[in-house]
């Protein structure tokens, strides 16, 4: 049996004021076992409010580069339909990949990356995604789904690191400390 | 798409490798659709991969003693800690993938024997005392390797490990907290976290690798910024920090010739048998057997949940275009 599931990539978002990130991605069979699987994978600590999930091959992606070397010919084919559109914007970032930046209207994925090109221009787009919005699954937003997906990882503070902030003492005390010998002589020494 | 890895045989090679290089320089990320040397993406295909499976059966060793955590705090710790080792497998696996590698070529590799994982996971764990010792020592070599690695210039695989550096701080202080207790603790508690840390020290001080001189690979990897430190300079940051609070536990550590160099600051250790370390990693270490035996066992045994998972989705599939 085939075991590679299809691939699906992860946005979170961490508060209700922040987009939409993409942190990586999961393998899963259906849409909700994808978001179940992200929830399990990116959520076991805070912070979240939501996810989506998408099929990585539904994903269209171009980095600066590739636009450098000529937009991509605009497939005239379909009726216009709305993009999700994701973009870079830099070089040092540590957490997170693209971020979500709002919407177009297109009748295909270059046409809707030229829009974007042209619309989002407040930072500077190293790459580029555009996913067709209808291929977007998105965890529910009742309460009770809040509640019982994205709140135990705040609630489980032994979890956290800061749980045992106060073991023993801090490696800077023991800098410039010369201590050699057996533990029984050491306690003899006290 | 444009030629996104370079061979030095290609005509823009030197051209091409010299700005990669001098992006890495302004440290930034490299991300996937960035060209890079072909050499660069195996020598992080070839780490990642390793990295991955090391994660996943490092479950191995403590998941057995969940059903046997003297304490509901303590088995809903080890649940969080085993849980999150699978999550940095697939966190790593990922990374590896935008390099162009399917999770199904790195599983089956490490089923079939040929993958490498770390050595440490071939020990046994005898006691309950293993597991706080392999979260303040094993864990607390791994972070070191990690902080490190969090600093890389591939970005996927820099943003894999910062995540993971925060859990595995958790792995890590979870498992100080246990021995400093037990240290603390009656006569026998004491003997046990004393057999536990001897069991360990030494095959933590060689999970940073080979020496320098003996690791082909690092001069490259320093150089692309895959490593930011060598193998000798992240061992000897573990054994500063380790070495004066695991003694000033009362605690003993297994090294006759451990001694604080007071001209350099460093705690200076003895030799480590590195014919031991080679025979793990030749898969004759006490437990490599067992350990490729229950992943593959559990992979086997797990058949029925994917194909049931299979049977769901194309249910929902049919019942979708049939709406």
């Amino acid at each position: 049996m085939d075991t590679q599931w299809p691939r699906w990539e992860v946005f979170k978002q961490d508060t209700p004021q922040k987009p939409h990130q993409a942190v990586g991605s999961v393998h899963a069979a259906d849409p909700l076992h994808a978001l179940l699987t992200a929830r399990n994978v990116f959520v076991r600590r805070p912070q979240a409010v939501s996810l989506w999930v998408v099929r990585a091959e539904e994903v269209y992606a171009w980095t600066k580069e590739e636009i450098a070397e000529g937009l991509p010919q605009a497939r005239l084919e379909g009726s216009a339909e709305v993009y999700l559109v994701f973009r870079k914007s830099s070089h040092k970032r540590s957490m997170t990949f693209v971020d979500f930046v709002g919407e177009v209207r297109a009748t295909s994925p270059e046409a809707a990356l030229q829009q974007a090109l042209e619309r989002f221009t407040d930072a500077e787009g190293l790459a580029w995604w555009v996913v067709p919005a209808s291929r977007v699954y998105k965890s529910d937003e009742s309460p009770e789904t809040l509640e019982s997906w994205f709140a135990p990882a705040q609630d489980k503070t032994y979890k956290q690191q800061q749980h045992y902030a106060t073991v023993g003492s801090h490696v800077s005390q023991h800098k410039r400390r010369v201590r050699h010998g057996s533990p029984d002589e050491e306690r003899a020494h006290r | 798409m444009p030629g996104r890895y370079g061979v030095p045989s290609d005509p823009d090679y030197e051209e091409r490798l010299a700005e990669f290089e001098a992006r890495i320089q302004r440290g930034e990320k490299i991300e996937p659709g960035d060209w890079m040397p072909e050499e660069y993406r195996r020598q992080l295909i070839r780490m990642i991969s390793q990295h991955a499976h090391s994660e996943v059966v490092g479950m191995l060793p403590e998941g057995a003693w969940i059903t046997r955590a003297p304490s509901l705090k303590r088995k809903m710790i080890l649940i969080a800690k085993v849980q999150d080792e699978a999550g940095h497998g697939q966190y790593l696996y990922h990374a590896a993938e935008t390099l162009g590698i399917s999770r199904e070529a790195m599983l089956e590799a490490l089923l079939s024997g040929r993958a490498k994982y770390s050595s440490i996971f071939n020990y046994p764990t005898l006691t309950w005392a293993d597991v706080g010792v392999i979260g303040w020592l094993v864990d607390g070599a791994a972070i070191k390797n990690q902080t490190m690695l969090a600093a890389c210039s591939y970005g996927p695989y820099s943003r894999a490990m910062v995540r993971i550096c925060a859990e595995e701080t958790f792995h890590h202080k979870q498992g100080k907290e246990m021995v400093l207790l037990y240290a603390k603790g009656s006569p026998k508690q004491r003997q046990m976290v004393q057999d536990a840390i001897n069991r360990w020290w030494w095959p933590a001080l060689m999970m940073m690798g080979p020496h320098d001189k003996d690791s082909p690979n690092t001069e490259i990897l320093v150089r692309w910024g895959i490593k930011t430190k060598t193998n000798d300079q992240v061992r000897q940051e573990f054994i500063n920090e380790h070495a004066p609070e695991i003694l000033d536990a009362g605690l003993s550590i297994p090294d006759p010739q451990l001694r604080y160099d007071e001209r350099t600051g460093n705690w200076l250790h003895g030799p480590i048998n590195w014919d031991e370390f080679w025979q793990v990693v030749g898969g004759s270490g006490p437990m490599n057997k067992e350990r490729l035996e229950a992943r593959r066992k559990a992979h086997a045994e797990g058949a029925w949940v994917r194909e049931a998972l299979a049977a769901y989705a194309a249910r929902q599939l049919r019942a979708t275009v049939a709406v």
